[in-house]
């Protein structure tokens, strides 16, 4: 305030008003431009601080060539008018233009409607090119901002009034903007490509096939595929397998799933053993069609198709974020009935690709008879083979994957571990298949929430044993581990718990504020019904916000008196209004008070008040015992 | 009312009252002025008591008193004086003109040429006269209180705006009320002589002038003062604003007022007071007829104090 106090006096021009408004719309505008049109933008505004006098039309012209040779350049190789159907280039274009327009115009130095509306269509137009928590924050400060432009522009450049007043009318918004975010859920935007072509941003981690040769090359990449908050603490580090896609076809360098024309009954064998939990997804995009749900998932995804597999997919890509609530009863098994196909599917191999591996599965298989045995009889196998697991194998040999990791490399990650597992255990006689998704890194979690990185990315092997799918973690029979697999932690541990926070409250932020949907509505209410302490703590804070708003409201529609006497004159002003001794428009005080006086004759008092105010007034004897006086007095006449 | 007169001058303004009934308020601003140090200019039909005024209030404060009626022949020199040829002496002698007192009334100023009525003003501005390259210093303390008639057209030279501005004040006398009227036609008879008695000498003006210029103008009243000034300017409603010079004679007369009040300090209801009669002579609105009540009304109605 002491701030805007020293700006009283200062009245600011329209134009300076507007450049305020346009290096706040523009500031974020400025990431996404291009260095040509960086340079334009740096140009104009050394014009602008250096010329004091309007451009003429020539240099006008030479700031539209300039303009547009900064365009060229910015968009040079990018553009083409194919190009154009692409939303962020098409608004992009945009941008440029509106720039280079309100350059021309503001460089004449003359004020028109347009200019005085394109701080609005820059802040409409970053909208386009940010989204997220900052964003939300920065826009609530623009249009506070440009509210208060617009009303101190209306206030001649009265700065100070201008934001007493935009203050007033944003806190009459606020309880209503509270109350409106809880009883209204956002509508959700996700496709909104207003008929553009969507941007392709390609994310690693999971994806439909596996491969075993070099395109398997690992990074372990720390971006964030999904977000998942459950509804109490994490569950416990060997349940979180997020599943993904099976894959039953081998191909000798990589793994497929079942073609899509397969024959396959329908019925979907839902979960029902285990611990049943609820949790929220929040999935970015994957241009993939897959929805992860831990294992097992026990209830459709809405929108989605939870297949026999108990796999979830959605009809379309996704390509925006997307949020999605979950069941899952938490369990390594599940029941099935295999169908032919299935079974045809889970238990084919070809013996002469790993006849090494051949040979010791059908050795397991002639001893151990009992389906269970042999499986865990193959996993004695895979330790006793004293594998290694590592993020940087040596190369198999690509005709013979098995046999290469199991006998001679005898390094690999999970693909290899789980590849080899599952075709040993075909050939072992049990069928079985891959799965792949992510195993998400309990370390990362933060109370209920917890982020799934690209670098979780996982795969496994499911076994079909006695009428159950039985989930088996191959890459838990190596025998060591490498420790340079360890990723190297740059970030010391403070910080990384540091930015495990951050992340946890822009989630939270995120689930509650931005994504709060019809079913956090519910999920809401629900909780309320069951928490009285949180209806009443809802319900003061809503009162706390409602007085809050009372007490800014009234600080800046507070009455201005010209001196601190006459403040305290109110008490008796008051007090005449009430006795409808109203002031008269020429009155002056003196005069009003001596009218007043003249009707009561007995109050004698109000000459002495009318004196000593004349006194501190107009005869500069403004002193502490004054003024004390004059209250005194006030006291004394309202108390008679 | 709103003011009380100090014991200081109310026997001045008593004397002078019993031969203008019932106009103490126009006799007190006169006082006012004349202790601010300006002049005054008497807007007024013929007849309402312009010249009782003025002798009478010489005569209350002991001033010499000089008439000039004003016609259209008059030349400069009529007023000031002129060189003419001793032949006695054999030499140029300066003969004074009947600027040369204390107390000037200038009737019926409109009627001469603009030579002649500037020749007055720039007296009346800088207290001293020229002629041949000589100077001669005016009495002091110098009034001049002049007249016009604001209804007669014919033959007369309207003072310009510029000359108007000279004046610190302008008001008319107006009619009488009933009462008083009733009193003057029962008792007086036109022929009575006005005749006060000095009530004041030369050194108490001085000292009265001294007070007046000394009174306290507090921030807040000046933050009021100034705003009055802003609106002349600003609101549109006048051809053009208060001059710098109309500025502070609206300061002088406040303070002036103040003491006539026996105060050192002034308050919003002195400026309120005199702010018309002030203001009077130097505004014109655009729209419609300019008179001292819209422009206090217009002024006061938008401009508060105490506020």
């Amino acid at each position: 305030m002491k701030f805007l106090n020293t700006l009283q006096n200062t009245k600011f021009s329209s134009l300076a008003l507007l450049d305020i408004s346009y290096i706040v719309v523009l500031l974020p505008l400025l990431l996404m431009l291009k260095i040509p049109m960086l340079f334009f933008v740096g140009v104009i505004i050394a014009i602008l601080i250096f010329k004091s006098t309007p451009l003429k039309s020539i240099g006008i012209l030479f700031i539209f060539m300039l303009g547009m040779l900064a365009l060229y350049l910015s968009l040079y190789g990018a553009f083409s008018f194919r190009g154009l159907s692409r939303l962020k280039l098409f608004l992009e274009l945009l941008v440029y233009i509106l720039i280079i327009v309100v350059a021309m115009q503001r460089l004449t130095r003359e004020i028109n409607f347009y200019l005085l509306i394109s701080p609005f269509l820059f802040l409409a137009l970053s909208l386009f090119f940010y989204y997220g928590m900052l964003m939300l924050i920065y826009i609530i400060f623009e249009l506070f901002l440009l509210l208060w432009m617009i009303l101190s522009h209306r206030m001649g450049g009265d700065i100070k009034e201008g934001f007493a007043s935009s203050m007033v009318m944003f806190m009459y918004s606020l309880p209503w903007v509270v109350v409106l975010f809880i009883f209204f859920p956002r509508i959700s935007f996700e496709h909104a490509n207003y008929g553009f072509r969507g941007e392709t941003i390609q994310r690693m981690g999971h994806d439909g096939t596996m491969y075993l040769d070099s395109n398997a090359l690992l990074v372990p990449s720390e971006r964030i595929v999904m977000e998942v908050g459950f509804e109490k603490e994490i569950p416990p580090a060997h349940t979180l397998y997020f599943r993904g896609s099976i894959l039953y076809i081998d191909k000798k360098d990589h793994w497929e799933g079942l073609a899509i024309n397969a024959k396959r009954e329908t019925k979907p064998f839902y979960a029902t053993t285990g611990l049943p939990i609820k949790y929220q997804v929040t999935l970015y995009p994957t241009q993939k069609k897959w929805l992860y749900a831990l294992d097992m998932p026990s209830k459709n995804i809405k929108n989605s198709i939870l297949d026999r597999d108990l796999i979830s997919t959605v009809e379309k890509s996704i390509k925006e974020p997307l949020h999605y609530s979950a069941n899952s009863s938490l369990s390594a098994k599940f029941y099935d009935i295999l169908d032919e196909e299935t079974f045809k599917a889970s238990s084919t191999f070809e013996s002469d690709h790993n006849p090494r591996t051949y040979t010791k599965a059908q050795k397991l298989q002639k001893s151990y008879p009992d389906i269970e045995k042999r499986a865990k009889a193959l996993k004695h196998f895979f330790k006793a083979q004293n594998l290694t697991y590592t993020l940087k194998p040596d190369a198999l040999d690509i005709n013979h994957t098995t046999d290469s990791f199991l006998f001679d490399t005898r390094r690999g990650y999970c693909v290899h571990f789980a590849s080899s597992f599952v075709t040993m255990a075909r050939m072992a006689g049990i069928p079985a298949r891959i799965v792949t998704g992510y195993k998400a890194d309990f370390i990362n979690g933060l109370k209920n929430y917890l982020p799934v990185k690209e670098k979780d990315a996982h795969a496994w092997a499911e076994l079909y044993i006695n009428d159950y799918w039985v989930r088996f973690e191959a890459t838990a029979t190596a025998s060591f581990v490498e420790e340079d697999n360890q990723e190297v932690h740059s970030s010391s541990f403070l910080s990384k718990e540091v930015n495990l926070y951050l992340m946890y409250v822009k989630y939270q932020v995120e689930t509650w504020i931005l994504h709060y949907s019809h079913i956090r509505q519910l999920q809401l209410l629900e909780y309320a019904k069951n928490n009285p302490t949180f209806v009443a703590i809802f319900v003061m804070s809503l009162i706390t916000l409602l007085l809050l708003t009372f007490v800014i409201i009234s600080y800046f529609k507070r009455p201005y008196y010209s001196s601190k006497t006459l403040a305290t004159m109110q008490a008796l002003l008051k007090r005449l209004k009430k006795e409808k001794y109203l002031r008269e428009d020429e009155e002056t005080l003196h005069q009003y008070l001596i009218r007043y006086a003249y009707k009561h004759p007995k109050k004698t008092l109000i000459y002495d008040i009318d004196k000593l105010y004349e006194h501190i007034i107009y005869a500069n004897e403004n002193s502490k015992n004054k003024q004390k006086e004059l209250k005194i007095l006030i006291k004394k006449f309202l108390k008679e | 009312m709103n003011y009380t007169i100090s014991p200081d001058f109310t026997p001045i303004i008593d004397a002078i009252e019993t031969h203008l009934v019932g106009k103490r308020e126009t006799i007190a601003l006169s006082l006012a002025t004349f202790f601010a140090g300006g002049h005054l200019l008497l807007e007024d039909i013929p007849g309402v008591g312009k010249t009782t005024l003025a002798k009478a209030l010489s005569q209350a404060l002991g001033l010499d008193f000089g008439r000039i009626q004003f016609t259209s022949d008059m030349l400069p020199s009529d007023i000031l004086g002129v060189n003419y040829y001793n032949q006695k002496e054999g030499d140029f002698v300066f003969k004074k003109g009947p600027i040369f007192t204390s107390f000037l009334l200038a009737d019926e100023i409109n009627r001469s040429m603009p030579k002649t009525q500037s020749a007055l003003l720039q007296a009346m501005e800088e207290g001293i006269i020229t002629i041949d390259q000589i100077s001669y210093t005016l009495k002091k303390p110098f009034f001049v209180m002049a007249t016009q008639n604001p209804y007669e057209e014919v033959g007369t030279f309207l003072l310009p705006s510029s000359q108007l501005d000279r004046f610190m004040c302008s008001f008319s006398i107006g009619y009488p009320d009933k009462d008083a009227e009733r009193a003057i036609l029962k008792g007086g008879s036109k022929e009575q002589l006005v005749k006060t008695q000095a009530m004041l000498d030369t050194k108490q003006i001085e000292s009265f002038m001294q007070k007046a210029s000394s009174v306290t103008l507090s921030d807040t009243l000046l933050d009021f003062l100034q705003a009055i000034i802003a609106f002349t300017r600003e609101s549109g409603l006048f051809e053009y604003g208060l001059s710098t010079r109309g500025a502070l004679a609206l300061t002088a007369m406040v303070k002036s007022w103040a003491m006539l009040q026996g105060r050192t300090y002034a308050t919003a209801d002195d400026l309120q007071m005199v702010t018309g009669i002030v203001c009077a002579h130097r505004l014109h609105f655009k729209e419609g007829t300019t008179t001292m009540l819209r422009i206090s009304h217009e002024i006061f109605s938008k401009i508060h104090s105490d506020t």
